[in-house]
């Protein structure tokens, strides 16, 4: 769920029929009955929008509208009056205490959505399972750095990805960009003068637009008290500079929650692929591994019966990664998949230095492993 | 401000009448066709000897008074039904207290309409918190001082009667 709707009426079929009217939006609905239990409700889950009757008993709806605005921290939550209570004077007066919009009783649910849409994001809910962004979708990140150097490092470090990386150098620029277009994730210096990185941030979480965005802060490795700080105002995590940048993609990725799958499983033909990089690192070890039952298994579901584990570009062997493939092996006897394994010089001469890895057999190509399937049925 | 005495049965009728086609309209998605005013003694005639739900809000300030909407059970029960978006059957689960919520919150969506129209006319005022009366064989008796009109609806072949109550201006 994204959004929060705090629904105050003292009618619960009126909050019944809100509901109804946001079942098929992403979005939840909280309710309360009363001016007290909206505010309390509100305190504690600081809802994206409130819906709020005005005759209500305990606490009535212009009493709680005046507490919610002299409130700093609820004030800025926006609220649509939704009551019987209509006539140009009631309006105005309630109007005057700050409101986004008001609904006059009766009400069609179709209004009523679209009033909310105009105000948070509403996205249907699909009936298939919302599938996950692939490392392969594109993405506008937003890099806030006053220094060009780091800028043209970043866009240079990730110009093999499909993201798009666009720089502004101060916080008035960011807040234009975030208004003009969607972002996917912002990156922001905290060198930036005047404490500008932190003051940016809050203003971005206030902004319906930018408040779930992934908000990295860009900061020098040794300056620890920058870092301390980002952390405590909610940065949702931190890049160091110097960059290292298979850290930062692989931090990028995680943060947008992207399926990096498809790096690493593909299904040519009849045969499922898993393909390891150059650089097998403990991050991506740990990445396979999370992936590589589920990929199995879709794989033996759509009909595929043979496997290979592509090594080719693999130039070192360690136990994380031997200890990857011996569970991919197993994974695969037990569901009868055929495998074999494509690798090259280095690799195989590493492999005869292991107890476990002794054994194994290597082809040269995908293709010669694909033409020893019909040899054997099993190449280990 | 105009004299509450100075507003004409015909502007009272005209303002209930849009109130409670508007609420059934739009809530329920049923035309409520507006049928006579019953007089001399309309409650005689109301023939409330069968089990109804009674819903009741008030409006206070220039004006003062309120409204009683009679649905018989059944009716409410398909009301309650529609307006929830639910099989009668889900409302018979839920019992009684759904209805009777259904109900109060039509009657407190007319009576907000009413009053709206008479506030925008230049009489402001405001609602109160809705209450339900349920029973057989009853009548409820304004004291003799209230001014009464009784207004009846058909909705969906089914009767409806708005029962305006009004205090006379300085009481």
């Amino acid at each position: 769920m994204r959004y929060k709707i705090l629904s105050v009426d003292d009618s619960k079929t009126v909050r019944i029929i809100i509901k109804k009217a946001f079942k098929n939006y992403d979005c939840e609905i909280l309710e309360a009955s009363n001016g007290v239990e909206g505010l309390a409700l509100a305190t504690k889950e600081n809802p994206d929008l409130i819906l709020l009757d005005v005759t209500m008993p305990v606490m009535d709806g212009v009493e709680m509208l005046t507490k919610l605005k002299s409130d700093p921290a609820l004030k800025a939550i926006p609220v649509i009056m939704l009551t019987a209570e209509g006539g140009k004077d009631n309006v105005l007066k309630i109007a005057k205490i700050g409101v986004r919009d008001y609904i006059v009783k009766p009400f069609k649910e179709d209004l009523l959505v679209q009033k909310v849409g105009r105000i948070i994001d509403l996205k249907p809910i699909t009936d298939a399972p919302a599938k996950a962004k692939s490392i392969f979708d594109p993405a506008t990140i937003l890099v806030v750095e006053d220094k060009p150097a780091i800028l043209a490092q970043i866009q240079d470090g990730l110009k093999h990805t499909p993201w798009q990386v666009q720089g502004v150098t101060t916080t008035g620029e960011a807040i234009d960009f975030t208004g003009r277009s969607p972002v996917d994730l912002m990156m922001i210096s905290l060198s930036l003068p005047d404490d500008a990185a932190c003051t940016l941030f809050r203003v971005l979480r206030t902004n319906l637009k930018t408040k779930y965005t992934p908000i990295f802060g860009l900061v020098v490795k040794t300056d620890t008290a920058a870092q301390q700080q980002a952390q405590q105002v909610g940065f949702t995590g931190l890049v160091t500079k110097p960059l290292d940048m298979p850290e930062l993609e692989s931090k990028i990725a995680k943060a947008m929650n992207l399926d990096t799958s498809e790096r690493y499983f593909l299904c040519d033909g009849e045969m499922f692929i898993m393909k390891l990089p150059e650089a097998c690192t403990p991050g991506v070890v740990n990445e396979v591994s999370t992936y590589l039952k589920g990929k199995v298994a879709d794989a033996v579901n759509s009909g595929i019966n043979k496997a290979v584990f592509d090594l080719h570009e693999v130039k070192r062997l360690d136990m994380s990664l031997i200890k990857l493939l011996l569970t991919a092996m197993q994974t695969c006897r037990e569901v009868a998949l055929q495998f074999t394994l494509v690798g090259g010089g280095t690799l195989v001469a590493e492999c005869k230095g292991y107890e476990d890895t002794r054994g194994w057999q290597f082809h040269e190509t995908i293709d010669i492993a694909r033409q020893s399937f019909s040899k054997t049925p099993a190449a280990v | 401000m105009p004299a509450t005495q100075d507003i004409p049965d015909a502007v009272f009728e005209e303002t209930i009448t849009k109130a409670v086609k508007e609420v059934f309209s739009t809530m329920l998605g049923q035309p409520a066709i507006y049928q006579a005013v019953t007089a001399p003694n309309p409650l005689d005639s109301l023939a409330l000897d069968h089990a109804h739900v009674v819903g009741t809000v008030g409006f206070i300030g220039s004006l003062n008074g309120l409204i009683y909407l009679y649905l018989d059970v059944k009716f409410a029960e398909q009301c309650a039904a529609n307006l929830l978006g639910m099989s009668a059957a889900e409302v018979a689960d839920l019992g009684d207290e759904a209805v009777n919520d259904a109900i109060g919150e039509l009657t407190n969506m007319t009576v907000g309409t009413f009053k709206n129209q008479l506030s925008d006319r230049g009489f402001p005022c405001k609602l109160t918190i809705p209450s339900i009366l349920r029973g057989t064989n009853f009548s409820i008796e304004p004291i003799s001082s209230a001014t009464r009109r009784v207004y009846r609806f058909e909705i969906a072949g089914q009767p409806l009667i708005a029962d305006l109550l009004m205090q006379p201006p300085g009481e």
